[in-house]
């Protein structure tokens, strides 16, 4: 195991060499190989090459003055006090190998991360909305799921448990679904003035029947409705106070509302209802077809706008009762992390050594259905990689379609499957997981090419 | 050049009279104005302050290394100092400083001084020096450290 570390302080005089030294020391007590640059008066001294960086399992940065991390990408980074250095060296030395660990995991956080905030425009202000439904839909779907523990119609009988479930999940949780998501995507675009407006136009969207596309709807013209707004009216300085109280909300809230009942609303419920029942009556090769869509969609971005398109199309069907498309893209959404970390246990000489150390870490993602889990594969060889997934993916989703598996929950990757009610035809859902699993693996071994060392 | 090549026994102070962070950086400093390395007190006093204000080089296990840049002092200077009570230098390890090396360098030094000064400081890590530094009782004796 071998670190590297920099240190640098804003003399450069003292603690830089201190912090050198105490790192060494305690680098050498523990047998483990380190390399440390400093960044002090004299300049650069002991430089990091390529290599050093390359062959180092973690970065130490023991800097008071700033030093640049471009140099480190993808590694994992240990940043602390140079004081820290000098005075705990060992304690230091210690948090560094145990972040080792979660490289991938770190990696893929930093890369999700860095796509959200990358995230422009209209589809910004939709993952948005998606982000605070998400938790109303794993609560409700769940909660229902539960209460049919009791029989598929306990709930129908009043004052029963199954019917105190129903009203929470479904009365309740469900029927804030599409408000809170036209509420949100709203609010991304305008600030706290979109809010009212957007919830408003959503709950219609529900009333209506105009479901959550109904509620995109509304929460985009609400928050835009709102910026325009905002923008051209102006106000007398004395009266300015009213905008957000009084102008904003009743202007945007009476245009989003009429236009929903009046103009949008209908042609959107009769897209829903089109859409719900031609979901709903899905099977054979119709339903193999679409599943094998909805899981290629999934692998072909692992996480990117395609994959969230899929996923929150599924999502947003579950308010429509509507549970077969959750359970193919969440099975699409597992398998090219697990199918990828089955490939580095087959075939060993195709995968460097880093990358079967992820693998690893690749398992433990695959089965909480992150599916950006795969990316530091495809990245590194996207060519063979992105097409073995898709594979994968597309056979899950067209299995699971196929086998009319229905999943209420929209996350949780494996965890979620013990609980009751939560996916029908568990076996069925098994089955095309690690059907789309070994695709992958397979797909993954044959394409890539053997590492030459 | 080594680290011996820039210490002097004149500026040598093994029983530090102050008793507190600012004057125990006071009395230092005098020694390199007295011996005429730095010209203005005031103004490396002040370059001494500023570096303490963004962190404290009190860096615990008994040790404090205050240091300033600044064009009133003349060349690259060691000044090693004592204190036989100890001092609060508001260090890390919040324990009192007992051994002290003021550095005092030009804004534009040469870097073979300024590579000797990294020795000194990778040389205090070190805790068979620290020890000895301690337990020295003249002038010779802090020399035979970096010898």
């Amino acid at each position: 195991m071998k670190l590297i570390a920099v240190t640098s302080c804003p003399t450069g005089i003292a603690h830089t060499y201190m912090a050198a030294e105490a790192l060494e020391n305690a680098a050498k007590e523990k047998g483990v190989a380190i390399k440390v640059e400093t960044q002090g008066s004299v300049g650069v001294e002991n430089e990091l090459t390529e290599q050093d960086i390359a062959e180092a399992h973690a970065v130490i940065i023991a800097a008071g003055a700033n030093v640049s991390k471009e140099r480190f990408e993808g590694k994992a980074i240990l940043e602390i006090a140079v004081s820290e250095a000098i005075k705990a060296p060992q304690a230091v030395i210690e948090r560094a190998l145990k972040l080792e660990k979660k490289d991938l995991q770190k990696k893929v956080e930093e890369i999700k991360k860095q796509r959200s905030e990358e995230r422009t425009g209209a589809f910004k202000h939709l993952m948005t909305g998606v982000s605070f439904m998400l938790p109303l839909v794993v609560a409700g779907g769940l909660i229902i799921a539960l209460s049919f523990i009791f029989g598929i119609e306990a709930f129908k009988e009043e004052g029963t448990l199954a019917a105190a479930l129903m009203q929470i999940g479904g009365g309740s949780a469900f029927a804030l679904m599409v408000p809170i998501l036209a509420g949100y995507i709203a609010f991304s675009i305008a600030d706290r003035p979109g809010l009212a407006p957007g919830l408003i136009g959503g709950a219609l969207a529900s009333q209506i029947g105009a479901g959550f596309i109904g509620g995109l709807i509304a929460g985009l013209i609400a928050g835009y409705t709102v910026a325009f707004l905002k923008k051209t009216i102006k106000l007398p300085k004395g009266l300015e106070g009213l905008m957000p109280i009084l102008v904003l909300p009743l202007l945007s809230s009476l245009f989003v509302g009429l236009l929903m009942i009046y103009v949008i609303g209908i042609p959107v419920k009769g897209i829903m209802d089109v859409m719900t029942a031609w979901l709903q009556s899905l099977s054979g090769a119709n339903a193999l077809l679409f599943g094998a869509l909805l899981g290629a969609m999934m692998a072909f971005d692992m996480g990117g706008p395609i994959n969230k398109t899929a996923y929150t199309f599924a999502v947003g069907l579950l308010g429509a009762n509507v549970f077969e498309p959750q359970a193919a893209v969440m099975a699409a959404g597992m398998t090219p992390p697990l199918g990828l970390a089955l490939a580095t246990v087959l075939y060993k000489n195709k995968f460097t050594k880093g990358e079967i150390e992820a693998g690893k870490a690749a398992w433990v993602m695959g089965i909480s259905f992150i599916t950006e889990g795969a990316i530091p594969f495809a990245a590194a060889d996207p060519i063979r990689v992105i097409p073995s997934i898709m594979a994968g993916s597309a056979v899950a989703g067209a299995l699971s379609m196929v086998f009319k598996v229905t999943l209420r929950a929209p996350h949780g990757g494996i965890f979620v499957l013990p609980i009751p009610n939560a996916v029908g035809n568990l076996g069925g859902y098994v089955v095309a997981i690690a059907v789309g699993t070994v695709v992958t693996a397979l797909m993954a071994g044959l394409l890539k090419k053997k590492i030459t060392e | 050049m080594q680290i011996v090549d820039m210490l002097n026994e004149k500026l040598m102070n093994l029983d530090l009279k102050a008793k507190d962070k600012a004057s125990v950086i006071e009395e230092l400093v005098d020694m390199l104005v007295n011996e005429g390395y730095a010209l203005s007190k005031e103004t490396l006093l002040k370059a001494v302050m500023e570096r303490e204000a963004t962190a404290s080089t009190g860096v615990g296990m008994g040790i404090a290394i205050p240091h300033g840049k600044s064009n009133t002092v003349k060349k690259p200077s060691i000044v090693f100092g004592k204190s036989n009570t100890g001092i609060d230098f508001e260090s890390l390890d919040e324990q009192p400083s007992y051994i002290f090396f003021l550095i005092a360098v030009p804004e534009d030094s040469a870097s073979e001084h300024l590579k000797a000064l990294s020795q000194l400081s990778r040389r205090l890590m070190n805790k068979d020096v620290r020890e000895q530094l301690m337990k020295a009782e003249n002038t010779e004796e802090v020399f035979k450290v970096f010898i």
